[in-house]
């Protein structure tokens, strides 16, 4: 499967209609950035894909759920698990070890033992994509990586995820981002569209 | 301008901090202790005042001490009787004997809260089942429940179970409403990073619930108390406070009823405080 396929999706909550019939093709290869404006319905469109978000009718033809590593939009972070078990947590009890690797790879070496309380806003943003990176699988759907993250960070991770080899389809407004992705797509909605 | 930034608590230097502490616990029960001794003189001012003209000095230091004590006995009176009850195997194995019975009856109602919480969360239909159940328990006096339960169970049980009963529902209320309240953004995460249903259990769960288990437990001691003591007054098991309770109101002994209330207060504010030491061990696992 090299190809993420969907297929006249159409969701609406209430009166609200965030997908009407919309179907977007995209390569499983390398880093996918999805821009649009904030309230277009990307959110929903990324939860379609990661099976989070039932609809009325669509086909979505790629990786199946329990194969695709979330970030969702909030970092949704365990108020009582430190910054280590947040990694341990996650991966398999033969590789906790790899959780230093993890934390290194978002930058987050030297807080191990700290609880999210005491983070910075940008470093429990890095720990929740450590997370989903930790999590693995056959794509990467990651909700604004990079919100509260400096700049020259962002480049550094950025490189380092996309030498993991995984595919990424990444949903951000930030610059930076979009100009280190391989592959652009601009939305606008609601109804989401791709704009040509 | 230049403004200090450093919180008043950090201000304080060591010794002055630890020396409000102090000043902080003892003169609230110390206002109270005076005022418990204005009243009992107040009560027996008839003693002091036949005391005082008859110039007995220790008529009148007997009168200030004891006051009317068949009435209202003063704190020196009550401690006195409870030094001499604390020389006696009665008090010690009375007390004992009431912790175990109410203390495994607050264990019982407090599992059991959980438990049927945790039944009515996964399983609607069983709290529309339940509730009705847990409101009669919850209404229902104590001494009906006492009167019944000495028809049903062993006298020994009685104060056990009563106990128990008046935790269930406060745990269960606690608990359920924890459970409803658990972050569903951190449900739904815990489907996308593959936690099974242990792990959402024991890493998203039971966390979220701790503080309502919590509060709810500290609410059921105080009641498994105040129930399972009226329980050993009305069904008087062999060793237990209450039964001392009982006998102090038939032989009119009001500094002895003090003196085994003192003993039930002290035991309720230590376990209270066991209790409270070890929701707060564990909640400092969350990083507060």
């Amino acid at each position: 499967m090299n190809e993420l396929r969907i297929t006249g999706a159409a969701v609406r909550f209430g009166d609200k209609i965030v997908l009407d019939n919309f179907s977007l093709t995209l390569p499983l290869e390398g880093i996918t950035a999805l821009s649009a404006p904030s309230g277009s319905g990307k959110t929903t469109l990324m939860r379609v894909i990661a099976g989070l978000q039932s609809g009325e009718s669509g086909t979505v033809d790629g990786p199946a759920p329990r194969d695709i590593a979330v970030l969702f939009q909030e970092d949704r972070l365990l108020p009582w698990r430190t910054v280590e078990e947040h990694i341990t947590d996650v991966l398999p009890s033969r590789r906790r070890q790899e959780a230093e690797h993890w934390l290194a790879l978002a930058e987050l070496t030297g807080e191990e033992k700290s609880f999210p309380a005491s983070l910075s806003g940008g470093m429990c943003r890095r720990l929740a994509l450590a997370r989903t990176l930790a999590l693995g699988g056959a794509l990467y759907l990651l909700d604004e990586p990079f919100n509260g993250v400096d700049p020259p960070r962002i480049g550094r991770i950025l490189s380092r995820i996309r030498e993991l080899g995984v595919p990424v389809l990444l949903a951000s407004h930030d610059r930076e981002v979009l100009d280190l992705a391989d592959r652009v797509i601009v939305l606008e909605g609601p109804p989401l569209r791709v704009v040509p | 301008m230049t403004r200090s930034i450093t919180s008043p608590d950090n201000q304080k230097t060591p010794g002055r901090s630890m020396g409000r502490d102090i000043l902080r616990a003892v003169i609230p029960p110390a206002f109270w202790l005076g005022v418990w001794q204005l009243a009992a003189m107040w009560v027996g001012r008839k003693a002091i005042a036949a005391a005082w003209a008859a110039g007995d000095s220790a008529a009148l230091v007997k009168a200030v001490i004891e006051g009317k004590a068949l009435l209202l006995p003063g704190p020196l009176l009550v401690l006195r009787t409870l030094a001499e009850l604390a020389v006696t195997p009665l008090l010690w194995q009375s007390a004992a004997l009431s912790l175990a019975r109410i203390f495994s009856g607050f264990l019982g109602g407090a599992v059991l809260g959980g438990l049927l919480a945790a039944a009515c969360a996964a399983f609607r239909p069983a709290r529309l089942l339940l509730s009705p159940a847990v409101g009669v328990i919850r209404a229902t006096p104590v001494a009906s429940f006492i009167i019944l339960l000495l028809l049903w169970v062993t006298t020994g049980l009685v104060p056990a179970v009563c106990a128990g009963l008046m935790v269930l529902p406060v745990v269960w209320g606690n608990m359920y409403k924890g459970i409803i309240q658990t972050d569903p953004l951190l449900l739904e995460g815990a489907r996308t990073w593959r936690f099974g249903r242990w792990k959402t259990l024991r890493l998203v769960y039971l966390p979220s619930v701790l503080p309502y288990f919590a509060s709810g437990c500290s609410t059921g001691l105080g009641l498994a108390w105040k129930a399972g003591v009226a329980a050993e007054v009305l069904c008087v098991p062999k060793l237990a406070i209450g039964s001392q309770v009982y006998y102090s109101k038939l032989y009119l002994e009001t500094p002895s009823l003090f003196a085994w209330t003192i003993t039930v207060l002290a035991l309720s504010f230590l376990l209270d405080r066991i209790f409270g030491a070890l929701f707060r061990r564990m909640e400092r696992g969350r990083g507060a």
